[in-house]
């Protein structure tokens, strides 16, 4: 059978890159019997209606930002909280672990669909046009682009910046006319839009860690015999790993490519501290009702080996 | 399997169409039927219905409609059309040379071709037949040239275009062969029109000139009057601000099209309270009212149009069609003449969004196949189905030409083809010069 | 009481209007508190659209009660208009067949499909409560379609057609206003 796999993004960046790696292990351990093809860019509908298509059974598979099933599931959104993930490997810790299969559970349930792989596309580092950003009051000033997303808006809010919710569409034109000065996305998409020729400097923040899961129909799964199911979580699986890889290697070529057309790249000062402190004080409390409860926050953080807030 | 849904989807569509149902109906139903012959759970309408509609750069659309409905209301239309009539001056044809730069004007505020024919017509028609023009011939100018609105940025089919263009990415192999393709804005599509549309005014301004000298048609007696010119510019003032405020704040990037409709209504409602005092609640009300429905009558399109284009996409239809192109000819130029030949003969029978909203789906793949800038064929798209406004049977511009002059449609269609036909020219040197629309944009910045 | 029939035979141009001002109005906010204050409200371009969706489909209801929805009609051209008409009707049962299943789609969607966390992003209200505009505007569009047509073959009513623009209301507007130099109309 050849499935359809609905991708948000364009060709180029981490969700193409895991969906064409599942095809190709889900072609080789089904010996060529299932295969499935990518319709990118939104073709099937926003990220958002491929999760209600997909739970109904209309179709079967979709790679999106973990935000977009966040609204289905909620229990999902402790990954969207600000500094939560701190590195690649927490990412890769927590989406694998039992936390993990947790939130899978959950969103089969929730929200009928099954997350069988996750692609890492790295932090949402923060670019502008004006000037070098190190500490929290760099911000002052700045107006920062920032997707229609509560805990991001709430996030800036937290670091005392009003951002200004745009399209993604005029995302582009908008730097670029100064409408606003900055925004915020992993290395991958900075490059792939070619935001360098928008803007000069580069924030190396961790607030935000992008991971864009893969899912199935659970409709779908449910009518697939025991093998195939095996199959296809087991392409999954190599496709995560695929993708962890990309975006090691992919990563660190981009800064250099970035550097080497004139962005400059600054880490925060003081490790962060002064961000972080401000925004997981008062962000985090905010949704502790979304996600269910302080105590599915304090799962992830103890398995991370970090301290559970109050 | 392809070639069954193809017949299905399209056979019932046209048969529908036939039948006389609406556009949106015909798109609808065609849909569902094969929708069931897949065998597919038609619940997928319910989400597109509403996310089709529901997307913020859309809103410009009913925003550029209450803008020239109250811009018409306010006055601000007629203070623009009497500035270009001053300039009419003792030439040859001045007249209805002032007509065709009415048009160009008023298609700065309005976004809608036969909304710039009525207003322009009212005045310049009854104008030129008191200056001894045949009734005919007036009306003929003002249809050709009413298509002008929808070139010269804003303009609704534009806005159209680019939702529908918006989601369609170029496929791989084209991008593997000619490089990537740039995106497709709103904005860009609005500055790209801007140089086209004064080619194909200064074409319609030819094509006048002589049949002018043909008809004996000389200046007016009174001469080139500089304080009346001087007069209308004053008097104009707030009127001649309206474009610059639209296409200024987009151009510079101060404002998205949607904004700047948005900004455009305020300021008409400003100078038709504050300053003109020609706007009240009456007028204000019926425009509201106007694009109520015309609003509603376009995006129910819209969502059927947008669940056809899924099952054309879901089952790799635009593709074979571009292949079946491809395999005839990979001329660019010959690709070209089929795709203007194509939509004028489209543009003789169907309204111009209905006719975007179908066959962007279909076409666009086909034109980033043979390496077509996106932006470039919507400006050729647009270009081309202006001219289905002054051909019949169904053209928007002559009934309101012929409403005004009492002229029979056949009539004003006949004298009109002199002017569509070096319209067709002048689209045919837009479409193998992608640089009239695409340098300007670029210029800018875009 | 037969004004409160004329409200309630309009209520979708009422309504929609309301609609329309209203957004329209919010935008003008954003833009002008973002221009002048640096400011932007992070509901009003979500709100925004919402009352957008909602706008459009009662709008297409409306477009149907005033029977403004295009058809190509070239090929009726030797028709008598007598014909035409039974035509027409006869094609509008494919939209009324279109639309009861929609709404029966809709409204499965809306009460036994949809997601029950689902909620919009920066409102947070309830996703359901925004698509019922779904199954009531298409109800309410099937009723206009059956309500044309029983005027049109019932009652032999001719309808206007909103497409053509009215001149006379045209030269109203044009011919208004104090410092118009008279008489260059008609
Ligand atoms: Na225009
Ligand atoms: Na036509």
């Amino acid at each position: 059978k050849e499935f359809k796999i609905a991708v948000g993004d364009g060709g180029g960046g981490t969700q193409e890159a895991l969906g064409k790696a599942f095809i190709s292990a889900l072609e080789e351990k089904t010996n060529g019997e299932h295969t499935a093809s990518l319709f990118l860019n939104g073709q099937l509908g926003s990220e958002q209606d491929t999760v209600n298509d997909a739970a109904i059974g209309t179709l079967d598979f979709s790679i999106l930002a973990i935000n977009n099933i966040t609204p289905f599931s909620p229990s999902v959104g402790t990954l969207t909280l600000p500094y939560v993930i701190l590195s690649l490997e927490d990412a890769e810790k927590v989406t694998q672990g039992p936390i993990g299969q947790e939130l899978v559970e959950n969103t089969v349930r929730d929200a009928g669909v099954r997350i069988i792989g996750w692609a890492y596309s790295g932090f949402r580092v923060l670019t502008n046009s004006a000037k070098p950003v190190e500490t929290v009051e760099d911000l002052d000033g700045l107006v920062i682009r920032v997707p229609k997303n509560e805990i991001m808006i709430a996030t800036y809010k937290s670091w005392g910046v009003n951002p200004t919710p745009m399209a993604w569409s005029e995302t582009f034109a908008g730097l670029q006319q100064k409408v606003v000065d900055g925004q915020d996305n992993p290395y991958i998409t900075v490059y792939a839009m070619k935001f360098d020729e928008v803007q000069k400097y580069v924030t190396n923040l961790r607030y935000l860690f992008s991971i864009e899961p893969l899912i199935v129909s659970e409709a779908v799964f449910q009518d697939m015999s025991e093998e195939e199911q095996q199959a296809v979580l087991a392409a999954g699986q190599e496709a995560t790993e695929f993708s962890a890889q990309f975006l090691r290697d992919k990563e660190a070529e981009i800064k250099e490519e970035l550097v080497s057309r004139g962005m400059e790249i600054t880490d925060p000062a003081n490790d962060e501290a002064e961000f972080i402190s401000l925004a997981t004080e008062a962000v985090w409390p905010q949704f502790y009702d979304s996600i269910g409860g302080v105590e599915k926050l304090n799962e992830v953080l103890t398995e991370l080996g970090r301290d559970p807030v109050e | 399997m392809e070639s069954v849904i193809v017949s299905i989807l399209f056979g019932s569509f046209l048969g529908l169409l036939l039948l006389g149902a609406p556009i949106t109906v015909a798109l609808g139903v065609s849909s569902l039927v094969s929708f069931l012959y897949l065998g597919e759970n038609p619940i997928k309408f319910v989400q597109i219905a509403f996310t089709s509609v529901g997307s913020f750069p859309l809103m410009a659309l009913p925003a550029f409609i209450l803008a020239g409905a109250l811009m018409e209301a306010a006055g601000i239309s007629k203070r623009l059309i009497n500035v270009a009539e001053s300039f009419a001056g003792p030439f040859t044809g001045g007249i209805s040379a002032a007509t065709v730069m009415a048009c160009l004007f008023f298609g700065a505020i309005s976004g809608s071709g036969p909304a710039t024919t009525a207003a322009v017509g009212m005045l310049m028609i009854p104008a030129m037949i008191k200056r001894g023009y045949d009734r005919g011939y007036s009306s003929a100018v003002t249809a050709s040239a009413g298509g002008l609105g929808i070139v010269i940025p804003p303009s609704i089919p534009m806005v159209i275009f680019g939702i529908a263009a918006l989601g369609m990415s170029a496929p791989p192999e084209a991008v593997e062969k000619f490089g990537t393709f740039q995106s497709v804005s709103i904005s860009k599509l609005f500055i790209a029109g801007f140089v086209p549309a004064f080619l194909i005014a200064g074409s319609l301004l030819v094509v006048n000139w002589f049949l002018c000298r043909k008809h004996g048609y000389t200046g007016s007696a009174e001469g080139w009057s500089a304080r009346n010119i001087l007069c209308e510019l004053y008097r104009g003032f707030w009127s001649l601000m309206a474009p610059v405020v639209i296409l200024g704040g987009i151009y510079t990037g101060f404002f998205t099209p949607t904004e700047a409709a948005i900004v455009a209504i305020f300021y008409t409602l400003f100078v038709g309270i504050v300053i003109y005092r020609e706007l009240n609640f009456d007028s204000l009300n019926r425009s509201l009212e106007t694009t109520t429905w015309l609003t509603g009558r376009v995006l129910l399109i819209l969502f059927t149009a947008t669940v056809f284009g899924r099952l054309l996409v879901e089952n790799h239809i635009p593709a074979l069609i571009a292949d079946g192109m491809l395999s005839l000819t990979d001329n660019i130029y010959i690709i070209w003449a089929l795709i203007i030949f194509f939509l004028l003969f489209v543009g003789m029978f169907m309204e111009t969004l209905a006719a975007i909203l179908i066959l962007v789906p279909v076409m666009l793949p086909v034109a980033y196949s043979v390496g077509i800038d996106p932006i470039h064929f919507g400006v050729v798209m647009i270009c081309t189905l202006g001219i289905g406004f002054q051909t019949p049977p169904l053209g928007e511009n002559l009934f309101i030409a012929s409403g005004i002059s009492n002229i029979s449609i056949e009539n004003i269609s006949i004298r009109a083809l002199p002017f569509a036909a070096v319209n067709t020219i002048a689209i045919f040197v837009i479409a193998f010069f992608p640089q009239l629309s695409l340098w300007l944009p670029r210029l800018l910045g875009y | 009481m037969k004004t409160f029939w004329t409200l309630l035979n309009n209520f979708e141009s009422y309504f929609c209007r309301i609609l329309l001002a209203v957004f329209v109005s919010l935008l003008f906010v954003q833009i002008v508190s973002r221009e002048l204050f640096d400011y932007s409200f992070s509901w009003i371009e979500e709100l925004s659209v919402y009352m957008f969706v909602w706008f459009v489909f009662f709008g297409a209801s409306y477009a149907a009660k005033k029977s403004a929805h295009n058809r190509v009609t070239f090929q009726f051209g030797m028709l008598p208009r007598s014909w035409v008409k039974w035509i027409e009707g006869f094609a509008d049962l494919f939209w009324i067949f279109f639309n009861v299943y929609f709404v029966y789609l809709a409204y499965d969607f809306v009460f036994n499909r949809m997601n029950k966390f689902w909620k919009s992003q920066t409102l947070g209200i309830e996703m359901k409560w925004i698509y019922m505009v779904l199954p009531i505007a298409f109800a309410l569009m099937t009723f206009r379609v059956l309500q044309v047509n029983y005027r049109v073959l019932v009652k032999g009513e001719d309808i206007h057609d909103p497409d053509k623009i009215d001149l006379d209301e045209v030269r109203q507007e044009m011919k208004q206003g104090h410092d118009d130099p008279g008489g260059r109309v008609g």
